[in-house]
């Protein structure tokens, strides 16, 4: 009985996506997921965390309906995994859902081949060579046919033309095959399983940094001396290179684009290496007994003052980031900037967690990965091409109008709306309207499964 | 272990698995010739992958612990570490179906050999 369902789910599976691009159908099979899970794990769904990854899960599917970006797209598969990864084991961690997600979507339909087999004694072994009996019956005879009929169809023109006129396009094969990945995919997903190692290692793992045996006050003394040494001189050095920065952003009245690009990127860059190595260093010191050493409230203090510096030096790149897009437009390079920024102020605030509540290593991997999620879900929620054109049209100072016609097609209509109400002309306009029939054309080709939110704009 | 019957049977599968999916996309008559050839060299690269990948894990360490740890162990990893290769070779092919039929046969092919591995050891376990 319970076959049924996922014969339903593949034949659905098969309709959706064979021969589609994505839309409605991405929306359609995110429910179809949820269905399958809840038939097989109902229990599970008045769990708070599994409703809200489910909404998460659909939310992202909808964010597809709607721009159909390849962020979304992206953000809807990490969705799906984590949602599955999630039913393997609910208490674990988010990466360790991940990897349960993904291995549970691939390769779960080969565990449970070889348990299902294991289970069984003799009498399975006996099916197992039954099955391989029924392969040869029908696999090895129409391999033999095939072959002969190849053989034959040179020798004879009539028999030849015989078997040219037999026609088997009735039949639809890509469909059927479809079916059967799908078939696949709803199997593997229908019953979670979790990557034993990593998942015990996870669930036995705590936030919680313990006090190692091997506590020498001498050793600590000395490393604690070590770090003080080293955290003094490089808050030294990130103050120096903090004040030139500012002077040199007060200094200079206005600066062009290549010297504002300069800047940015060659600050994302020392700011990469600043905060990699902020963390590691800080991690290193407190990775054992020094954080339950006695006098170590100076060095405590000097990572925190390290880390207040590190997130001025966050504040100032994002300062110069900030001038760039107000000068020169929304680009997708410049968002990405402004959401490394976001990314690395959570990592420096979870560090100082780390670091006054003693807390191990994998609770900055929890709460960072968990950032990292929660951040690509909303900005897979935001239509950022029609951000970027809304901006980059009317408000900002210089706008490059080539970059907004090589964006996705998710701007053709306020393109379309800007060239009529500024009654442009020339190759501006010629671009648009090309870039615009072109966009109406496709969503007029739309069949039912690729319904995006845009069909219903042009009826 | 009998190493050369799970060779033969994955080389079959694979060939199957192959031609399979190339028969249902895009089949030409013409082909008869090539399917007939490629036993060959499938069977050389799938042997050849198999043993340099699959193998090592159950004749170095089957005196050790069961196939079955080492199943539960290994297994997780390896399948998402080929299918990141598979899924990277296809788009990078841009989804062609010669590409595409060839990750497909070597990921499935891979997978059922590890279950092949593994079930070889059981049956000969005393219960």
């Amino acid at each position: 009985m319970k076959q049924i369902p996922l014969i339903i789910g593949a034949i659905l599976f098969s309709t959706l996506f064979c021969h589609q691009s994505i839309g409605l159908n991405l929306v359609l099979f995110s429910l179809l997921t949820i269905c399958i899970l809840a038939i097989n794990h109902l229990k599970t769904f008045k769990n708070t965390t599994t409703l809200i990854l489910s909404s998460v899960y659909i939310l992202t599917a909808i964010s597809v309906f709607f721009y159909g970006s390849q962020l979304a797209i992206t953000a809807n598969c990490i969705a799906f995994i984590t949602f599955v990864g999630h039913f393997s084991e609910s208490k674990s961690s988010i990466y360790v859902n991940w990897l349960n997600g993904l291995y549970t979507t691939v390769a779960r339909f080969f565990e449970h081949q070889l348990n299902s087999n294991s289970k069984k004694s003799g009498d399975k072994f006996k099916r197992d060579i039954d099955y391989l009996q029924w392969t040869k019956v029908i696999g090895i005879p129409i391999l033999t046919v095939i072959i002969f009929i190849s053989l034959y169809k040179n020798g004879n023109p009539v028999f030849s033309d015989f078997i040219s006129k037999i026609d088997f396009s009735f039949i639809n094969f890509q469909w059927f095959l479809f079916a059967v990945l799908g078939y696949y995919l709803l199997f593997n997903i229908s019953k979670p399983t979790a990557v034993d190692p990593a998942t015990v290692a996870d669930l036995n793992t705590g936030n919680n940094l313990a006090k190692n045996d091997d506590y020498s006050e001498e050793k600590l003394k000395k490393e604690n001396q070590l770090g003080l040494v080293l955290l003094a001189l490089l808050n030294i050095l990130i103050v120096f290179f903090l004040i030139t920065d500012v002077s040199y952003l007060l200094t200079i009245e206005q600066l062009n684009a290549p010297q504002l690009s300069n800047q940015v990127h060659s600050g994302i860059n020392a700011l990469i290496a600043s905060i990699v190595i902020a963390i590691a260093i800080i991690l290193y010191f407190f990775r054992g007994n020094l954080n339950y050493f006695e006098a170590n409230k100076p060095l405590k203090t000097l990572s925190y003052i390290w880390i207040a510096l590190n997130i001025l030096l966050v504040l100032s790149i994002a300062l110069k980031n900030y001038q760039y897009i107000f000068a020169f437009g929304f680009t997708y390079k410049r968002i990405g900037v402004v959401i490394y920024l976001l990314l690395t102020l959570i990592g420096l605030l979870s560090t100082t967690i780390k670091v006054n509540r003693i807390k191990n290593i994998w609770y900055l991997m929890r709460v960072n990965t968990q950032a990292a999620f929660f951040i690509l879900i909303v900005a897979s929620a935001i239509n950022w091409d029609s951000h970027i054109t809304q901006y980059n049209l009317y408000y900002a100072q210089t706008t490059d109008f080539n970059y907004l016609i090589n964006l996705s097609e998710n701007n053709a209509f306020i393109l379309k709306d800007y060239s009529d109400l500024m009654v442009l002309k020339g190759e501006k306009q010629s671009k648009i309207n090309t870039k615009y029939r072109r966009y109406v054309r496709s969503l007029k080709a739309n069949s039912w499964q690729e319904t995006r939110f845009d069909n219903f704009k042009i009826h | 272990m009998n190493t050369p019957l799970i060779l033969a049977k994955s080389s079959l599968l694979s060939f199957c698995i192959f031609w399979g999916i190339i028969f249902i996309v895009d089949f030409e008559p013409g082909m008869f010739g090539f399917i007939v050839l490629s036993i060959i060299p499938i069977s050389i690269v799938c042997s050849a992958f198999i043993l340099f990948t699959i193998f090592p894990f159950f004749w170095r360490k089957s005196n050790e612990v069961s196939k079955a740890n080492i199943f539960r162990t290994y297994f997780p990893f390896y399948a998402i570490i080929v299918f990141g290769f598979s899924l990277f070779g296809t788009i990078i092919a841009k989804f062609y179906i010669f590409p595409i039929s060839f990750f497909a046969s070597a990921f499935f092919t891979t997978m059922q050999a590890w279950v092949w591995f593994s079930r070889d050891y059981k049956n000969k376990t005393p219960q």
